[in-house]
C-alpha cells in the first residue's frame, strides 16, 4: 500500500479499499465454518470504519494534503489485511477462492501493512504535508521495508525453513523496517522543534491520543497477568486506543486544535497516570514491608499499606503536577510565576497596582488587552479605564467578566480570543485578582475624593456669593431703611421746640438708630469684610490698621484674586493676626502675600513666644476647601510662622 | 445751594431731598443710577453733588467711578461720597482734589455736622469721615511718625484730617483757637510739614504723609 505519496491519492482511495476489504471479509464469513462469528466481524468492521470515516471527514474539511487519506489507511489498511488473510486461509478450506494459495502465501507475512497507516499518519501528520524533502527517502524506506517483511516473512513461512539465507534476509528487513518506522515517529520530534505554536498544539494531541496507547496496553498486560482476564478484555482497550482515540485526537488537532487547552489536557492526564503509578508503587512497598515484618497478617498490611497511599496521594498529585505542568505546560507555569511574582511586589510595595493591565497584557501576550473595572454608582455596563477614563469594550472581542459575589467589577476584553488564550487569561484574571481590586477600590476612590473636593468647592463658592449677598443686603437693605427712618425722625423733630421732652425723645431714638447702623456694619463686616471691594491689600490694610504691635505688610497692590480665595485669604491672616495679638506676646509681626502664578501664597510670622499648637482649626477647613494648604511652625520661644497657599484663578474678582 | 442726590434707595433719597430742603437748600435733581447723575449734572450745573457709592449699575463702586469722571469732566464741581462702609480707595485720591467729601451714610443724622460738611465742601474745603481719618491715622506696620505726637496733638490732627478749621477745632475740643494754632506747628515740624496756610491743603499734606 506503499504510502504512496507521489501519486497523491485523496481519502478515497482507501475508503474504497476499506469498502472492497470489509465486502471481501463479509463474503468470507458467510462461507460455512469460515472466520469469526458474525457479531465480531461487525464490531471488528465497525470498529475499523471509525478511522475511515474520521479521515473522509478530514479530508473533506481540510482536501490540501495527506492528514485525512493517512488517517483512513489506519482504518483500511488492517480491513484489508484481514481479508487477504481470510481469503488465503480458503486455501486450507475444502474448497478454496481462487488464487487462494498465492494469497495465502502474502497473507503470511502480510500483518506489517496494518502499520502503514500509522507510519503515514506519523509522516504527513499536521500538515499534510511530509516536514522536508529528504523525508521522501524515508517514506519510500518503509514502503519498501514493509515489502521485504512481507516478502521475506512470507517465504520463510512458506518454505518453513530458517536456512543461512532466510535468516539475515529476514532479520535485514526487520531491521530496516523498525529504522524506517522509527524515522517516521522521529519526524514527529522534527516537527515539534521547528513547530509554529499552532504545529505544537496540533502534535499535543497526537502526543495525547498516542499516549493512550502504551498506557491501555500496559493495563491490558497487567489485567491479563494477575487477573487473568481474556484477550478480548485486555486488548479491547488497547485497540480503541489504536482505533478510536489516536483518530480522535487527529480529527480535533486538525479541525480543531483550539477546542480545549490541549497542554492543561495533557498534563493532567498525565499527572494522573504518574501520580497513579506512584501511589500504586508506594502501596506495594508498604504492602511487601509489612508482609515481611508482620507475619501473614496480610490483612493489617494491605490496610495499613492503603492508608499510607491514601495519605502520599494528594501529596504526590500536587509534586507531580507541578513537575509535570512545568514540563507540559511551560507557557502557563510562566504566567503563574510572572502574576505571581507581581501580586508579590503589589503587596511589598515595589509595584503600583495600577500596572495589572500591563503585566497582563505582558504574560498574556496580548498588547490589545483591556482591564477595565465598573465603579460603585455607575450604571451598568459601564466601564472606566485604569486611569478613570470612560471605556466602552471593543464590539466583538471576548470578554472575561470580572465577579464579586454576584456583583461584576470589570472585565477583561481580549485582543485575540482562542480556547487556549481565553483559559490563560482567565487564569491570569484570577490570579491577579488581588491587584485588580485594589486597583478597582483605589480608582473608586479616586472618584469619591474627586467628587468631595469639587462639591466642597461649590459650596465654598456658593457661601462665598451669599456671604457677598448677605452683606449687601445688610448694607443696601436694613442700613439704608434704618438711615431713611431716622432721616425722617429728625424732620420731625425739626418741627418741634428745641429743649422740650419730644425733642430729647427723639436724639435719643436717632442715637439708637445710629448705634444700630453701626453694630450692622460690625456685623456685615463678620460676614464679608466690605473692604475686600477695594482688593485684598486694602483689606488687610484696614484689618491691621489699628495694631498695637509693629506689622509689616507686604501685599503687591495689584493682586487680583477670585472672591473664594480672597476672602480665604483674609480670614486666614486675620486668624494668624489675632492669635499673633492675643497669645503669641509679640513685638513684630510680619505679613507677606504674593501672588505665585495661580497660587497665592501667604506668610504670617511673628517674633512671639512660639508653642501654638491647634490653633487655626476653622482656618485650616476653610483653607483646604478653596484646595490650599496650611503649615503653622511654632517652636517654643521661636515665634510662629503660619505658611498657607490658595490656588486662585484670576478671574478679575476681587 | 443748588444740589443733586444721586442714591439708588428711594427712602433714603427722599429722606435726603427732604432734609436738605427744609434746611433752605434746592436739591434740583434726585437720580437713582451712575449715568442719570452725569446727565443731571451736565443740566442743572449744580454747586454740589450727593453721590452714594454703591448704585445700578454694577452695585459696586459705581457712584465713586462716576465721581472720578466727574471730576475730569466738570472740574471744580464740589462733591460729597456717602457709602455704608469705609473704603480708602477713591476717597484718599478724590480728597487729594480739594472740594470733595467722603461720609458714612450714617453721617446725616448729626444733621448740623452733615450739613456743615455739606458747606465745607461746597466751599472746596474737604470733609473726610472720622471712621476713614481714623484708619488712615492709625499706626499700620510701619514705624509710626504719629508715635511721636501727644494725645492733645493727636486729637487736633484727627480734625483737621476732617477738613476742620482751627477755630472749627478749637470749638470741638474747648481750646482756644490760638493753642490749637500751636498744637498745629507742633504737629507739622513733628511731621516735618511745611505749613503753607491753606486750610484743605493742610488735610491733604497730612492725609498725603499718613497714607504714603
Amino acid at each position: 500500500m506503499g504510502i504512496g505519496l507521489a501519486s497523491r491519492p485523496r481519502a478515497a482511495v482507501p475508503a474504497g479499499v476499506f469498502a472492497v476489504g470489509a465486502g471481501l471479509q463479509v463474503a468470507l464469513t458467510a462461507r460455512p465454518g469460515q472466520g469469526d462469528p458474525a457479531p465480531v466481524l461487525a464490531v471488528t468492521l465497525a470498529v475499523l470504519a471509525i478511522p475511515v470515516v474520521l479521515g473522509c471527514l478530514v479530508g473533506t474539511r481540510v482536501p490540501d494534503g495527506q492528514v485525512g487519506a493517512a488517517l483512513a489507511w489506519v482504518g483500511a489498511a488492517p480491513a484489508a489485511v484481514f481479508a487477504v488473510e481470510m481469503w488465503g486461509e480458503t486455501d486450507l478450506t475444502s474448497s478454496p477462492w481462487p488464487g487462494a494459495h498465492a494469497v495465502y502465501l502474502v497473507k503470511l507475512g502480510a500483518w506489517v501493512w496494518n502499520l502503514a497507516g500509522f507510519a503515514a499518519l506519523c509522516l504527513v501528520f499536521p500538515s499534510g504535508l511530509l516536514p522536508g524533502p529528504r523525508w521522501r527517502a524515508v517514506a519510500w524506506t518503509v514502503a519498501a521495508a514493509g515489502v521485504a517483511v512481507n516478502a521475506t516473512v512470507s517465504w520463510t513461512a512458506a518454505n518453513l525453513r530458517d536456512g543461512p539465507a532466510e535468516t539475515p534476509a529476514v532479520l535485514t528487513a526487520f531491521g530496516v523496517l523498525l529504522a524506517a518506522l522509527g524515522a517516521s515517529v522521529l519526524s514527529l520530534v522534527v516537527r515539534y522543534r521547528r513547530g509554529t505554536r499552532t504545529t505544537r498544539t496540533q502534535l499535543r494531541w497526537l502526543i495525547l491520543g498516542a499516549g493512550s496507547v502504551p498506557v491501555l496496553l500496559a493495563c491490558g498486560w497487567a489485567a491479563q497477568t494477575w487477573w487473568d482476564a481474556g484477550d478480548t478484555v485486555a486488548y479491547t482497550g488497547f485497540l480503541l486506543a489504536m482505533l478510536v482515540a489516536v483518530p480522535a485526537a487527529v480529527v480535533v488537532a486538525v479541525l480543531r486544535h483550539d477546542l480545549f487547552d490541549v497542554d492543561r489536557l495533557l498534563g493532567s492526564s498525565l499527572a494522573w497516570l504518574l501520580t497513579s503509578l506512584a501511589s500504586a508503587a508506594v502501596f506495594a512497598c508498604v504492602g511487601y514491608a509489612a508482609g515481611s515484618l508482620l507475619g501473614a497478617d496480610a490483612r493489617l498490611g494491605v490496610s495499613g499499606a492503603a492508608f499510607v497511599a491514601a495519605l502520599a496521594l494528594p501529596v504526590l498529585h500536587r509534586h507531580v503536577n507541578d513537575r509535570v505542568g512545568r514540563l507540559v505546560d511551560r507557557e502557563r507555569f510562566v504566567l503563574d510565576a510572572r502574576v505571581r511574582d507581581f501580586v508579590r511586589d503589589v503587596r511589598d510595595g515595589t509595584a503600583q497596582p495600577e500596572t495589572v493591565e500591563a503585566v497582563l497584557r505582558d504574560v498574556l501576550g496580548d498588547p490589545e488587552l483591556r482591564l477595565l473595572v465598573r465603579l460603585p454608582d455607575g450604571p451598568p455596563g459601564e466601564y472606566v479605564g485604569l486611569s478613570g477614563e470612560a471605556a466602552v469594550p471593543a464590539e466583538g472581542r471576548t470578554r472575561i467578566p470580572l465577579r464579586t459575589g454576584e456583583i461584576e467589577v470589570g472585565v477583561v476584553v481580549l485582543g485575540a480570543a482562542s480556547a487556549r488564550r481565553l483559559r490563560r487569561a482567565r487564569h491570569a484574571a484570577v490570579q491577579a485578582r488581588l491587584p485588580i481590586e485594589v486597583t478597582r477600590l483605589r480608582l473608586e476612590l479616586r472618584a469619591a475624593l474627586d467628587e468631595v473636593r469639587t462639591s466642597r468647592a461649590r459650596l465654598l463658592s456658593a457661601s462665598a456669593r451669599e456671604r457677598r449677598q448677605l452683606e449687601r443686603d445688610l448694607h443696601d437693605g436694613a442700613q439704608q431703611q434704618i438711615v431713611a427712618a431716622g432721616m425722617r425722625l429728625r424732620s420731625v423733630q425739626r418741627g418741634l421746640r428745641p429743649g422740650t421732652a419730644e425733642h430729647r425723645d427723639l436724639d435719643a431714638v436717632v442715637e439708637t438708630l445710629e448705634a444700630t447702623v453701626v453694630e450692622l456694619r460690625r456685623l456685615a463686616h463678620g460676614v464679608r469684610p466690605a473692604r475686600l471691594d477695594d482688593g485684598l491689600a486694602a483689606a488687610l490694610g484696614a484689618l491691621v490698621a489699628a495694631s498695637p504691635v509693629e506689622v509689616r505688610l507686604s501685599v503687591p497692590g495689584d493682586v487680583r484674586v477670585d472672591e473664594v480665595a480672597a476672602t480665604t485669604a483674609y480670614y486666614v491672616v486675620a486668624e494668624a493676626y489675632a492669635n499673633a495679638l492675643k497669645h503669641a506676646d509679640a513685638a513684630t509681626v510680619t505679613i507677606r502675600v504674593d501672588d505665585d502664578g495661580g497660587v497665592l501664597r501667604i506668610m504670617v510670622a511673628d517674633d512671639g513666644v512660639g508653642g501654638a499648637r491647634g490653633a487655626l482649626g476653622s482656618v485650616r477647613d476653610r483653607v483646604a476647601s478653596a484646595g490650599g494648604g496650611l503649615a503653622v511652625s511654632s517652636p517654643p520661644g521661636g515665634g510662629t510662622l503660619v505658611e498657607v497657599s490658595i490656588p486662585h484663578a484670576d478671574r478679575g474678582g476681587r | 445751594m443748588r444740589i443733586v442726590v444721586a442714591d439708588d434707595s428711594v427712602l433714603f433719597r427722599e429722606g435726603i431731598v427732604r432734609l436738605l430742603t427744609e434746611a433752605g437748600h434746592d436739591v434740583v435733581a434726585a437720580v437713582g443710577d451712575a449715568d442719570a447723575l452725569e446727565a443731571a449734572v451736565a443740566v442743572h450745573r449744580p454747586d454740589l453733588a450727593v453721590i452714594d457709592v454703591r448704585m445700578p449699575p454694577a452695585m459696586t463702586d459705581d457712584g465713586a467711578r462716576a465721581a472720578l469722571r466727574l471730576r475730569a469732566a466738570t472740574p471744580g464741581l464740589p462733591m460729597v461720597l456717602l457709602s455704608q462702609h469705609v473704603e480708602t480707595r477713591h476717597s484718599v485720591s478724590l480728597v487729594a482734589s480739594g472740594g470733595f467729601g467722603y461720609l458714612l451714610k450714617d453721617r446725616v443724622l448729626r444733621v448740623d455736622d452733615f450739613l456743615d460738611a455739606l458747606n465745607r465742601v461746597a466751599s472746596g474745603g474737604s470733609a473726610l469721615d472720622p471712621e476713614v481719618v481714623g484708619a488712615l491715622l492709625a499706626p499700620a506696620g510701619r514705624p509710626d511718625p504719629l508715635a511721636a505726637l501727644t494725645e492733645r496733638e493727636h486729637d487736633v490732627l484727627a480734625l483737621v484730617a476732617e477738613g476742620h478749621t482751627n477755630a472749627g477745632v478749637a470749638a470741638r475740643l474747648c481750646l482756644a483757637e490760638r493753642t490749637v494754632e500751636t498744637h498745629m506747628r507742633s504737629i507739622f515740624q513733628k511731621l516735618r510739614i511745611t505749613d503753607d496756610g491753606d486750610r484743605h491743603r493742610r488735610v491733604l499734606a497730612v492725609l498725603a504723609y499718613v497714607t504714603r
